[in-house]
């Protein structure tokens, strides 16, 4: 529970700290830690705590990121209307699925492996961005789905940026896992009970 | 795990998303307004951290440089203030002159300076976040007008007590009722889905095809729509293209949005 406590904290500030990272040069590729504690917390908390920390995630992310245009009534200047353009709660959806796909994986990382945890982290990182992409398309007029270099770059740049900071994240956590005392790996071995 | 966990988290996690799911528009807007106003006080406590080490880095000036620029800042505050007396002047003639002549008043404005604490780290769009909400006079509802002494930058959204969401003209949700100078021509103008950052391209639409602009036009808000004032400087036309059914040019913003660090809303009656 203290764990969970912490990862919940940790999503909370990187979720600010994000912020403060520019996008990296040439075509605006966003470092997204956020999500990349939230992949680690799915496989190293059971499932009750990936749920929540999936509906936290996802929560906090529209929350900053949904769009809203108002529609003014034209005689009086008073707000006729809300247009959401996303609903508020689908990157939970997309979050749990996610998160869920990466729980899959729980047993390998258990037992004390994590390398191709690290590259599917990436993978699920590029599917928000690549999901993210899809349904601001599907709701915005005109519908264009295209997808340039600059798009690729997005979507694939913020997963391969993941996927190379994903072993220092995972790093951090197990240290502070194990300071907490709690084990994310108890298959782990002989390593981790010397 | 056995069931007896299982089956009440997933039931549980259900629910609560399906609730989230279905909250109507304004609920969701006071869910994103508590949460900037959580964030808001890290963002400010960030961004002043980053300020410090950006001013580190660049070195500390030398006193008589800084005595220097405090002699030529006075000199200019003291140009500005004059000019704005006058100008204030004007705009009470210009009021009485357009009652005698029957003519719609104009609303008057004034500017709130607000100080950039966050750029937003979505991928998708082109926001910012400063450090003013309705308790400094900002409208609870958003799409106020935020500008910058170059031009025009965008409107605020989501509006909390002490901090609001500005989406930039960059983005392709902002769209402005725009005209330009020396022509007839008007077109609602839009940022592009995918912009790069650094220079945001923003497409003028449903111009004429005959319109012909040439490069360094300006382009300003034409005021219909009623969310933007009219003549506020949005940028240059770089490009002009007849198309099949219309024109469609692209402009170059005035305002470099890398460099932003003040902006002004624009609060008052709207337009």
């Amino acid at each position: 529970m203290r764990f969970f406590g912490i990862l919940l904290v940790a999503m909370f500030f990187a979720l600010i700290g994000e912020h403060f990272i520019a996008p990296l040069a040439p075509y605006g590729v966003r470092v997204l830690l956020m999500p990349m504690i939230m992949f680690y917390g799915a496989l190293a908390l059971p499932l009750p705590g990936m749920l929540a920390l999936a509906f936290c995630g996802g929560l906090m992310w529209d929350a900053l990121s949904t769009n809203m245009e108002i529609v003014w009534s034209a005689e009086q200047m008073k707000v006729a209307d809300i247009n959401v353009e996303v609903a508020l709660g689908w990157s939970i959806v997309v979050f749990a699925l996610l998160s869920g796909f990466m729980s899959g994986f729980r047993p390998l990382f258990q037992r004390g492996r994590w390398e191709v945890h690290c590259l599917l982290s990436g993978v699920c990182t590029a599917i928000i961005v690549l999901a993210e992409y899809l349904m601001l398309t599907f709701r915005r007029e005109p519908v264009l789905l295209f997808f340039d270099h600059e798009v690729w770059w997005r979507i694939g740049g913020a997963g391969l940026a993941a996927a190379l900071l994903a072993p220092g994240i995972y790093f951090l956590f197990n240290y502070v896992a194990f300071f907490v005392g709690y084990d994310p790996q108890p298959a782990r071995g002989p390593v981790r009970t010397r | 795990m056995n069931r007896r966990i299982i089956v009440p988290s997933v039931a549980t996690f259900l629910v609560l998303t399906l609730l989230v799911l279905t909250l109507g528009p304004h609920k969701m807007r006071r869910v994103q307004s508590g949460f900037l106003g959580m964030i808001s006080p890290f963002l400010k406590t960030g961004s002043s951290l980053d300020k410090k080490y950006r001013e580190f880095r660049d070195g500390l000036k030398k006193l008589d440089e800084l005595e220097a620029e405090n002699a030529q800042l006075k000199v200019a505050n003291k140009e500005l203030s004059t000019t704005n007396q006058t100008l204030r002047g004007y705009e009470v003639d210009n009021q009485q002159l357009r009652k005698a002549l029957q003519y719609r008043e104009r609303a008057i404005f004034t500017l709130k300076p607000a100080r950039i604490i966050a750029r937003d780290a979505s991928t998708w769009y082109n926001k910012i976040v400063i450090d003013r909400g309705f308790a400094d006079g900002l409208d609870k509802n958003g799409d106020q007008p935020v500008l910058t002494e170059t031009g025009l930058v965008g409107k605020t959204t989501v509006v909390d007590e002490h901090a609001a969401t500005v989406v930039l003209i960059a983005d392709e949700t902002c769209k402005v009722a725009a005209n330009v100078e020396g022509t007839r021509e008007q077109g609602i103008l839009r940022g592009e889905r995918v912009s790069n950052g650094a220079v945001p391209s923003i497409g003028l639409h449903f111009l004429s095809k005959q319109a012909g602009l040439k490069p360094g036009q300006n382009v300003l808000t034409s005021g219909t729509g009623g969310v933007f004032p009219p003549g506020v400087l949005i940028g240059q036309v770089k490009e002009f293209k007849a198309r099949e059914l219309d024109g469609h040019a692209t402009i170059i913003p005035a305002v470099d949005f890398t460099k932003l660090e003040d902006v002004f809303v624009v609060i008052g009656k709207k337009p």
